[in-house]
């Protein structure tokens, strides 16, 4: 669920649970990662992964948010 | 009980929501020389719609437009945004518009990442291009430094849940803070307080995913708070009968259709627009602008689904439209797309309308920014007498500001906005969130104000019956929710406040929809299936009087 915290990259800064829009994150020790205690309220918006100086963010986009398409190579008018 | 701060906060102006309209207000409000505080539910860096970026400034441009304001004026009235601006704003803000874009140019913020001035994006064919086209990956930062820079104070996680007013007047605010699970309310004495919380995404169900109420196209931290307050205070909101939609990728809701340089197509690849044939950055396809339930018409005619295709858009076009969406604050969306193999060269992405909103719906304001309740003044989103996004934002940000600063100035002291009733009476009904064990969380109540919207007071139909029978089911909702609603701790009491401010909106919306007996846009009345030339120029306000909701018509300006 998103976001993801890489463990071995986090320096327990905090940064991500400050900036987060939509509160996610919960800062419960200050030594240790942010838990993702609300993840299913996250929009996305990647500012943890964007403004994370160790690039420990990452987001994982949830099935119902998948991007439909097909293939453009059909006859044209 | 809830936790209250003894000791209240003192400053000249408040703003309550640290966004483009907040911080540009916040900044101008020091520049008059006053104590100002910004008072944010999130972080200014990241908060709002603009949180990671956008990339349309409508403004007028003289060294690109000439020195004759009006054609632009007419152009704006007739855009996408056109329908409900009082036009002595529209000119007031047009005026000023392309100061606050030098402002932001010189601040850090990009305006012509190409190196010139270039209007780009929801332009039509022969006629003036008002859409400057910026790099506005870095605005909050930026912004939020230059708010710093002046000395603005900036209270992070601490929404504010209610202006206080006495006589008329205000005097001061109640904030949550929510830093800490344990929530604390925090009482400020203002002498002006600016609303500038955003729009009100929520209010119906994500067209996408009516299972997630996060999958929405604007900021869904952003609920309504400043035409809920305000509605709340006394003050007058406008337009609230007229649903919004706005449309892009399905089912990742996300703004920015515009940024697209493509055709929309059937899935045959027959171009279903008459306007372009060959998009290019300058032009590209206005379909969804002008007929702006292509998306939803074309599903359900069974010709559907519609896509934008990129595929014959030249490559340069093609980088240059990847590279703004990253300016546009787009980049999960492309990281997703890249991991998913999803490329615009050579797939064609399905697009779709998402459910209304509220943007340019809300406060009226006077032109210097003020509503009708004294010191209580707002700007970008939820005003709702104009709109022009995030120029509009800033642009009566900044006017408002001023305005809320010079009124400060002239007042000596500070009301004891602690000591009002109001302050009681409010953390008795959070106090009551917070101890009852059993009952609804705040998605319960969410879920079911959405679908009676959806049902009620939603695009498909609307009539006096429908109407009268949802505006029923709404106050029982609503009863039922504030007798049994519970929040565990400060984050969840917060997405309580939400769903009430959510819910102010709805009743404003069911009542000003039953007043307007018409159809107009999409304010779809079966019984009354004629759009009335003598209702074109009739706004309906709607504010509350001793308790009681009062609506008014009167003349757009």
């Amino acid at each position: 669920m998103p976001p993801i915290i890489d463990k071995e990259k986090c320096n327990a800064c905090g940064v991500c649970a400050d900036i987060c829009c939509m509160d996610v994150f919960k800062v419960v020790d200050k030594k240790k990662s942010p838990i993702i205690r609300y993840p299913e309220e996250c929009w996305h918006c990647n500012a943890c992964v964007l403004d994370c100086k160790h690039e420990a963010l990452s987001l994982r986009i949830p099935l119902p948010s998948m991007m439909l398409h097909v293939d453009a190579n059909v006859a044209t008018d | 009980m809830i936790r209250i701060d003894k000791k209240p906060l003192e400053t000249d102006v408040l703003i309550v929501g640290g966004g483009i309209a907040g911080l540009m207000a916040a900044i101008n409000a020091a520049d008059q020389g006053v104590h100002v505080t910004v008072a944010e539910k999130a972080n200014t860096k990241r908060s709002g719609s603009g949180a990671t970026g956008n990339d349309h400034f409508l403004c007028y441009v003289p060294e690109l437009h000439g020195d004759d304001i009006e054609p632009i004026h007419t152009e704006v009235k007739n855009s996408l945004i056109g329908g409900y601006l009082d036009s002595t704003h529209t000119l007031k803000f047009l005026e000023q518009s392309f100061d606050r874009v030098r402002d932001w140019e010189s601040w850090g913020i990009s305006m012509k990442p190409t190196g010139k001035w270039q209007c780009m994006g929801h332009a039509f064919p022969g006629r003036p291009r008002v859409w400057l086209k910026y790099d506005g990956h870095n605005q909050k930062p930026v912004l939020t430094r230059e708010a710093k820079k002046r000395g603005v104070k900036i209270i992070n996680h601490t929404p504010i849940v209610d202006v206080i007013t006495d006589n008329g007047k205000v005097i001061g605010a109640i904030g949550l803070d929510i830093n800490k699970d344990e929530p604390t309310l925090k009482i400020f004495r203002a002498k002006s307080v600016i609303l500038a919380t955003g729009s009100a995404s929520r209010l119906y169900p994500s067209a996408p995913s009516p299972g997630c109420l996060s999958n929405t196209a604007f900021n869904p931290s952003c609920t309504g708070a400043a035409q809920a307050t305000a509605y709340r205070a006394g003050a007058k909101l406008v337009n609230m009968e007229f649903p919004n939609r706005h449309a892009g990728p399905k089912f990742m809701a996300r703004c920015g259709k515009s940024s697209w340089i493509g055709i929309y197509k059937d899935p045959k690849g027959k171009t279903i627009g008459p306007f372009v044939k060959k998009p290019t950055r300058e032009l590209g396809d206005i379909t969804a602008d002008v007929w702006n339930s292509v998306f939803t018409d074309m599903l359900e005619s069974g010709r559907g689904p519609a896509y934008i295709d990129c595929s014959e858009t030249s490559p340069e076009d093609v980088e240059y439209m990847l590279k703004a969406m990253v300016g546009e604050g787009l980049t999960s969306m492309l990281k997703y797309m890249d991991e998913e193999g999803i490329d615009v060269r050579k797939h064609m992405v399905e697009f779709m309308q998402y459910e209304p909103h509220l943007i340019g719906r809300g406060i009226e304001i006077d032109l210097n920014g003020e509503s009708n309740i004294e010191g209580l003044y707002a700007a970008g989103d939820p005003v709702g007498n104009f709109r022009a996004d995030i120029a509009g934002a800033a642009t009566f940000g900044w006017i408002a500001g001023k305005s809320a600063a010079e009124r400060a100035k002239g007042i000596e002291g500070f009301e004891k906005a602690e000591e009002t009733p109001l302050v009681e009476e409010r953390s008795k009904l959070y106090s009551s969130f917070m101890e009852r064990d059993t009952g609804p969380d705040w998605r319960e109540a969410n879920f079911a104000l959405q679908q009676i919207m959806k049902d009620y007071a939603g695009i498909k139909v609307r009539s006096e019956t429908l109407l009268t029978a949802g505006l029923k089911y709404f106050n029982d909702l609503k009863a039922k929710v504030l007798d049994t609603l519970t929040a565990e701790n400060s984050h969840t009491l917060m997405r309580c406040m939400e769903v009430l401010d959510l819910m102010e909106c709805g009743e404003t919306i069911f009542l000003t929809a039953r007043e307007r007996k018409e159809t107009r846009g999409l304010h779809i009345r079966p019984d009354y299936p004629f759009t009335n030339p003598l209702l074109a120029e009739k706004w309906i306000t709607i504010k509350k009087e001793n308790g009681l909701p009062r609506m008014e018509w009167r003349n757009k300006m």
